[in-house]
């Protein structure tokens, strides 16, 4: 018998690769302060989905498809003048939800399909689902480390890098699209309402806790993991939703760092005061 | 100084962003080793002036030449400045991660850094005084400090034209001084700079030539010529002046 025959083991498997995905990522979401784009995203794929449905094709391939059509019209309507970005990803949010809402309505009979695609399901994952999240994994890894340093200086100085001739367009573009694929690759674990959490709390938990970019990347997938891992687990044995789950250990983890972060400033500011 | 190369040449240029016209009938040369300031109020297309020197803000009319070449074709030889305020303090970026940038151009895409680009970085952040805060975070050093930074970014490119956009509000004199020390510098080795400000006594210190802009230019020539308080009250639309012997002050920006 396979080891993978086994639903527990290759909810362990998707659970580390969508920990370190959205680990690594939201090290980028976070630092580009993106977490708004990244829940709008989750939204905005939902028509995708639909339309995949209807059509009978894979689900998580319409959403992507799709996806990268809203990254698309984000970028061009948020250069537009007098619009931002967040105004764009505001009206991509709840457009394409509305979208999304519009074509179920029209529509009857996938209604469990995209339950499970709302909440996720890890338990539930196919040998598919874990090619596709490992195939996804394994390219944004292999992107961010190639054009690392480039979208470092276009997150940090979008001017400085047009002035050294960047196409800081297309680096937009690439970086948008990243955190897409992987929100789409996050959401067979997580449903599109969770995937949010594994992508920018890990990041965040480990921006606490580092001020440094080198340990940041390895610190948020090691929490990330740490966190899917644990709610598989609770939810396995105690047979509870594994999506929430694992959004529940992401924002403990983070209340955490959070508290031992403040506490340990109080306690260095009253040390220093005696001083 | 003419017996220097022109390394900026301005033709009666105009530049736009769509069909709005920010800056009108530009004209002026700035040589080798020789340093611009753009003075002029806010609003008054300082930025813009800069942007279209990096090809970043089209020319409409008339003709912009950066080292022989049009702005965008010169970006490699040409290094930017920002304002310090303008990038994000929480961002988890270091110093040295920050010159590091400067280096970017020159090592290419797909390819790290080397040794000597971080013998680079060194001697960069030597030279505007901050080698000892390399490791630091960027958003923990001061508002000037982190100007020097930025400055350190750009001598590590190398640059043949450095375009500084306000680097002098709000900087502490210690940074000012080193800010004005490792520019000084740039200038013996043959680079052109162009530097936006407010202040008119640091124009009078580190430039040579001064332009006058609001909207359009009231004057581009050697610094004692042009800073007239005639020329000043003009670019500053008649705001109040007060004339100190040879010093002016301008009361309303």
């Amino acid at each position: 018998m396979n080891w993978l025959d086994s639903t527990v083991h290759r909810a362990l498997v998707e659970a580390v690769l969508v920990g370190v995905l959205g680990g690594v990522v939201g090290v980028f979401v976070i630092a580009r302060r993106l977490p708004f784009f990244t829940m709008a995203l989750t939204h905005a794929t939902f028509p995708g989905i639909v339309v995949a449905a209807m059509l009978g094709v894979n689900l998580y391939l319409g959403g992507g498809l799709f996806g990268l059509l809203v990254v698309a019209a984000v970028l061009a309507f948020g250069r537009g003048r007098g619009q931002d970005f967040t105004t764009a990803t505001g009206i991509a949010l709840s457009g394409g939800f509305a979208l999304g809402v519009v074509l179920v309505s029209a529509q009857d009979g996938f209604t469990r399909d995209l339950a499970a695609y709302t909440v996720g399901d890890v338990l539930a994952v196919g040998t598919g689902d874990l090619v596709a999240t490992a195939a996804v994994a394994v390219g944004v890894l292999l992107l961010l480390a190639l054009l690392g340093k480039e979208l470092l200086l276009a997150a940090f100085d979008p001017v400085g890098a047009a002035a050294l001739g960047l196409p800081t367009v297309l680096l937009d573009f690439a970086l948008l699209a990243v955190v897409e694929v992987t929100v789409v690759a996050t959401v067979p674990a997580l449903g599109t309402i969770l995937a949010v959490a594994l992508i920018v709390g890990p990041a965040a938990t480990a921006r606490l806790l580092t001020d440094r970019l080198a340990p940041l990347f390895p610190l948020a997938a090691a929490i990330g993991v740490a966190c899917a891992l644990a709610g598989v687990w609770v939810s396995t044995q105690w047979d509870v939703a594994t999506g929430a789950s694992i959004a529940l250990f992401v924002g403990l983890v983070f209340g955490a760092a959070f508290l031992g972060t403040a506490v340990r400033g109080r306690v260095r500011r009253a040390a220093a005061v005696r001083a | 100084m003419s017996e220097h190369a022109p390394t900026l040449v301005l033709d009666r240029a105009s530049v736009a962003y769509g069909d709005v016209p920010v800056l009108e009938e530009l004209h002026g040369v700035v040589h080798e080793g020789e340093a611009v300031a753009l003075i002029g109020p806010n609003g008054a297309g300082k930025s813009t002036f800069i942007k279209a020197l990096l090809g970043l803000v089209p020319v409409v009319r008339g003709r912009i030449e950066v080292l022989g070449r049009p702005p965008a074709q010169a970006r490699r030889d040409v290094a930017y400045v920002p304002q310090a305020d303008t990038l994000d303090p929480d961002f988890p970026v270091s110093v040295e991660q920050v010159v590091m940038m400067g280096r970017y151009r020159r090592i290419g895409w797909l390819r790290r850094p080397s040794a000597a680009d971080r013998a680079e970085v060194a001697d960069a952040l030597e030279q505007v005084g901050l080698a000892g805060r390399a490791r630091d975070r960027f958003g923990t050093l001061s508002g000037g400090q982190r100007q020097r930074v930025l400055l350190a970014r750009a001598i590590a490119a190398k640059p043949r034209m450095l375009l500084l956009d306000e680097p002098f509000n709000g900087v502490d004199a210690v940074s000012q001084h080193a800010l004005l020390e490792a520019i000084g510098a740039l200038k013996a080795q043959g680079a052109s700079v162009v530097v936006s400000t407010h202040d008119l006594a640091i124009a009078h210190l580190a430039c040579d030539e001064v332009c006058l802009l609001n909207r359009h230019q009231f004057g581009f020539g050697p610094t004692g010529d042009v800073l007239t308080p005639e020329r000043l009250r003009a670019t500053y639309g008649g705001h109040a002046l007060e004339l100190r012997g040879d010093r002016v002050i301008v009361t309303q920006t």
